[in-house]
Formats: structure tokens, sequence, C-alpha cells
């Protein structure tokens, strides 16, 4: 299978420190996988790495087949921490995407795409704006424009909602989701959060995380029909069960690094 | 430099208040006045103290220390002559600075990213650095053709280490997160460091300006009181030889005043350029 995100074996320290050992994963091409796991876990190290911008000390990262060597443009990423330029207008941070992403294209052609992206994420009135002009919900769907601006088959979020208000988190979460969907073919997500419920919602694919060292200690379904309502969803049984175990798996392994130290 | 100090106060404590304004209006406005009556009350004391100098202390027929109306028709009658110098001064101090700025920032940015090139260059700099710009005036007037040049060149080093020193400290402190960014957009080359590294050293680079601005100027009436015959540095010489002390004195004055109104300047610049900084 070559069309998938592989990872094999993969170990990775930081000064001594063991962060992630022995980590095996295939994610198939359109797949949304949430990446979930208790602070620690090493769940954004792990998707540093496939972002390129670590490299482990074991294992073998491959996407499409190509070994992973470093950031590439056909793996787009969306940081916690809005990482937009502060000193270039929200138009220009995505129009820089695009000049890379396509360097055939001219200045304006740039402009408008990256109009037409800001467009898709409901930011037609920030434009010409600044990000320190913006809200935290503003700058974070710019960062998504940008992300998809880069036209990546493969998108790679690390907490993208994790500094947003509840109300524009559920929000952006629709706005992904009604991306995602629409697209074709779809991309790849990798959804790393801290959130069960954000994790259920979003996701095809839950695979959990555990602690020191981060390690796969379950890797579940989730089967929800898509085009999925919130409500409902969250009213049924059969969240409310997946949702129970998750959170008993992730009970257990807090406690079993109680008992450890 | 009184003239800067005290203006730069007089902004810090006309700021400071407003984040209280919204929660308390009244307090707010009596903190304005004490400002207000706190600057002021410097310059009145300041006034008041070369008045009483002045009358208390005449020294004969050409006192030391000129009486402020007497300074003030020097003043007036010398503008044509300072406006000379002025202009001679400035073009001496321009290309001097701008050169430094434009090497300074090109090499430090070059320098803040590349270990290679600071592993190279950097124990030159250490020692190169500190030493003082002043003394390279008189090899400079004798080694170059024109008293200008030498001059400019002096202006030179003396703004380039602080710029270079600080777009070097600017590079170094391009967060991580502006840095992996560039990476994932695939950022590099001279568009790396154009739109990145640049922007981000932006602030530091300002603040080598500033330090450099000052010392161009300390240079500049240095060197022009080595060899120049015309400046804000030659006149104050001149007319120190002739004892003419209320020029000489208006001069000084003057000088502050331009001096002054440069930095103010780099700080309208700074504020423009850095807008996107909240």
């Amino acid at each position: 299978m070559s069309q998938s995100l592989r990872l094999e074996g993969i170990d990775f320290s930081y000064d001594a420190q063991r962060i992630l050992a022995g980590i095996d994963l295939t994610i198939p091409a359109g797949q949304f996988v949430s990446l979930l796991g208790a602070s620690g876990s090493g769940k954004s190290t792990l998707l540093r790495l496939v972002a390129g911008l670590k490299a482990p000390q074991r294992g073998r990262l491959a996407w499409n087949g190509k070994p992973i060597s470093g950031p590439g443009l056909d793996r787009g990423v969306v940081f916690q921490d809005y990482a937009l330029f502060p000193w270039m207008s929200v138009v220009d941070n995505i129009a820089i995407a695009i000049g890379k992403a396509r360097p055939e294209t001219g200045k304006a052609e740039r402009r408008a795409e990256a109009v037409d992206y800001l467009r898709k994420v409901g930011l037609d009135a920030a434009i010409d704006k600044y990000p320190f002009e913006l809200s935290g919900g503003m700058r974070q769907r710019a960062a998504i424009a940008r992300a998809l601006a880069l036209g990546s088959p493969l998108l790679l979020m690390d907490e993208p909602f994790g500094a947003l208000d509840p109300v524009n988190r559920a929000r952006l979460q629709d706005l992904l989701l009604e991306i995602w969907e629409a697209a074709s073919p779809k991309k790849t997500i990798v959804f790393v959060t801290h959130d069960v419920d954000e994790a259920l919602y979003l996701g095809d694919r839950v695979v959990i995380l555990g602690s020191t060292p981060g390690r796969v200690i379950a890797d579940l379904p989730v089967e929800f029909p898509r085009h999925r309502d919130r409500r409902s969803l969250f009213d049924s049984t059969a969240f409310h069960d997946l949702r129970e175990s998750i959170a008993e798996t992730l009970a257990a392994d807090t406690l079993k690094q109680l008992v450890a130290v | 430099m009184t003239t800067e100090s005290i203006a730069l106060e007089t902004r810090e404590l006309g700021v400071t208040p407003t984040p209280h304004a919204a929660s308390q209006p009244s307090a707010s406005i009596g903190r304005r006045l004490t400002a207000i009556v706190e600057t002021s009350l410097v310059w009145v004391v300041l006034l008041a103290g070369w008045l009483a100098a002045a009358e208390y202390f005449p020294l004969g027929d050409n006192p030391l220390i000129p009486h402020p109306l007497v300074t003030a028709r020097a003043l007036w009658e010398s503008l044509p002559e300072l406006w000379t110098g002025t202009l001679s001064s400035f073009s001496i101090l321009i290309p001097g600075f701008v050169l430094a700025t434009l090497l300074g920032i090109v090499s430090g940015i070059a320098v803040g990213t590349s270990p290679r090139l600071q592993r190279a260059l950097f124990p030159f700099a250490r020692v190169a650095a500190p030493v003082p710009p002043t003394v390279y005036i008189p090899y400079a007037i004798a080694v170059l053709p024109t008293f200008k040049l030498s001059a400019i060149f002096v202006v030179f080093i003396g703004a380039f280490w602080p710029i270079f020193q600080n777009a070097v400290a600017g590079a170094h402190a391009l967060e991580e997160r502006y840095r992996d960014n560039a990476k994932i957009l695939g950022l590099s080359g001279f568009e790396y460091h154009w739109r990145v590294v640049f922007p981000a050293a932006l602030p530091h680079i300002f603040s080598g300006m500033a330090v450099g601005l000052g010392f161009s100027f300390i240079l500049l009436t240095v060197a022009e009181l080595f060899g120049a015959n015309a400046g804000l540095g030659r006149f104050v010489q001149y007319y120190a030889d002739f004892a003419d002390y209320p020029k000489m004195v208006a001069g000084i004055l003057y000088t502050g005043l331009i001096t002054f109104l440069a930095m103010t300047g780099l700080e309208a610049i700074k504020r423009r350029a850095l807008f996107w900084q909240r």
C-alpha cells in the first residue's frame, strides 16, 4: 500500500529522555485520524517527525512510499500557536504559501487564489488585516487557509483549536469537517488533540498514545456515519460508550504512570 | 544628550497612565498633570540655574556663561551659518550612517543565520567592535584623500558595529515557531532571509540603529574638530577659538536640537515599521 503514511518502529529521545518508543502506524490516504493522548505522551513530537521538523533516532517514516527526510510541501501543518507571520497581512501569509507551492503563478494570481481560500474559511472581512488585528479563532482560520493553500494531500494538525473558546472551537471543527468532506480526493489528516469529544467527532479512527515513553496503547475505528450531527451524535449511546471506554483507557494509563513513580 | 533624555522621559511619563484611564479617569488626569509639572519643572530649574549663573557670575565683559538672551540673539544671528553647517555635517552623516545601516543589516543577518560565518567572523568582531572609533580619526584623515571621505569612514565605523551586533542578535532571536513555519512552507535562501529573518530582527535592528545614530553624531562632531572647514562641530570649535561664548553655546544648543530631531525621526520610522508588533 503506497498511498499511505507509514511509521515503522519509531524511537525518539531528547536529552536521554525517551519520548517515543516503537511506534508502528499505517494511515491509508484519505483517512481522518485523531491522535489522542495525555500531555507528555509525545503526540506533538510524533507529528513533528511526520512534518520532517525532527528526525527519529530509529525507525522509518514514509508518505506515499517516499521516505520523509525533512519538511516538504506534500505535508501541510497547522500549529496551535497561530504561527502566521505577524509582519505580513493575512492575504500575504497565504499568498507566500501559494508562491512556494505553485511558483509558476503570478503575483495577482496568488492574491486572487489566497482571497478564495480566505473566503472558504469565512475570513472575507479580514483579507488585508494583520494578525494582531484578529482574534484567536480568526487567526486559526487563516492558518487553516494557509495549510489548504499549500495543496498538500496530507494535513498535520497539532491541537489547532486547543487555545480557542468552546463556541469557536465547535465552529472551526465544523468548518474543518465541511472542507474535508467536500474535497475529492479526500485529504489525509492527522489531528492531535487531548479532547476525547473532539477526537471522536472529527476522526475516522482514534489512535491513543500512552505516556512516558509514548507508544500506541489503543487504535480504534470510529464508525459513525459522515456528515455527523454534533447534537444527535453526542447524545447517542454508541458515542457515549466509545467515549467511556477511551476515557478508561486514558485513566488506566495515567494510573500506571502514578504507580510506576 | 540632555535634551534627548528629558524628551524620552516625557514620553514615558505621558504613556504610563493610559492603561488606567478607563477605570479611574480622574486619577489619570491628576497623574498626567503631575507628569507635566514634573517634566516642566526640570526645564524651569535648568533655565533658572542658567539665569542665576549669568547674573551672579558675570566675570567681566565676555562671560564664560553668556546670558540666555545674549545666547538667543547669537543663535538667531548664526542661523544661516548653522544651516550651512548642518548641510555640510549631514553630507557626512547620512552616507556614513546609511552605509553602516545597509552593511550592518546584511552582514548581521548573514552571520546570525549561518553558524559557519559566525565561527569565522565572531572572533574578529569581538576584537574589532570595542575599539573606540575615535582613535581611527587621525589615521583616516591621513590615509584617505579628502577630509569628507575620512569623516564618512569614521561615522560608518561608529554606526556599523552596534547595528551589526543587534542584527545578529535579532536573527538569533527568531522564534522557533516562525522558523518551523518557514521550513514547512519551503522558504529558503534570499526569500527566507528577506521575508522572515529580516522583519523578525527589525526590533533589534532599530535598537542598534538608535545607538549607531548617537555614535554617528559624536564621531561626526569630533571629526569636524580635527579638520573640517564647515559643519556643526567645526562651528563650535571655531567660535571657541575666538572666545565668542554666546555663539559657542548657541552652537551647542543647536547641535543638541538637531541630534534630538534626528533621534525623534528615527523613532517615528521605527514605530511605522513595527506597527505589527502588539
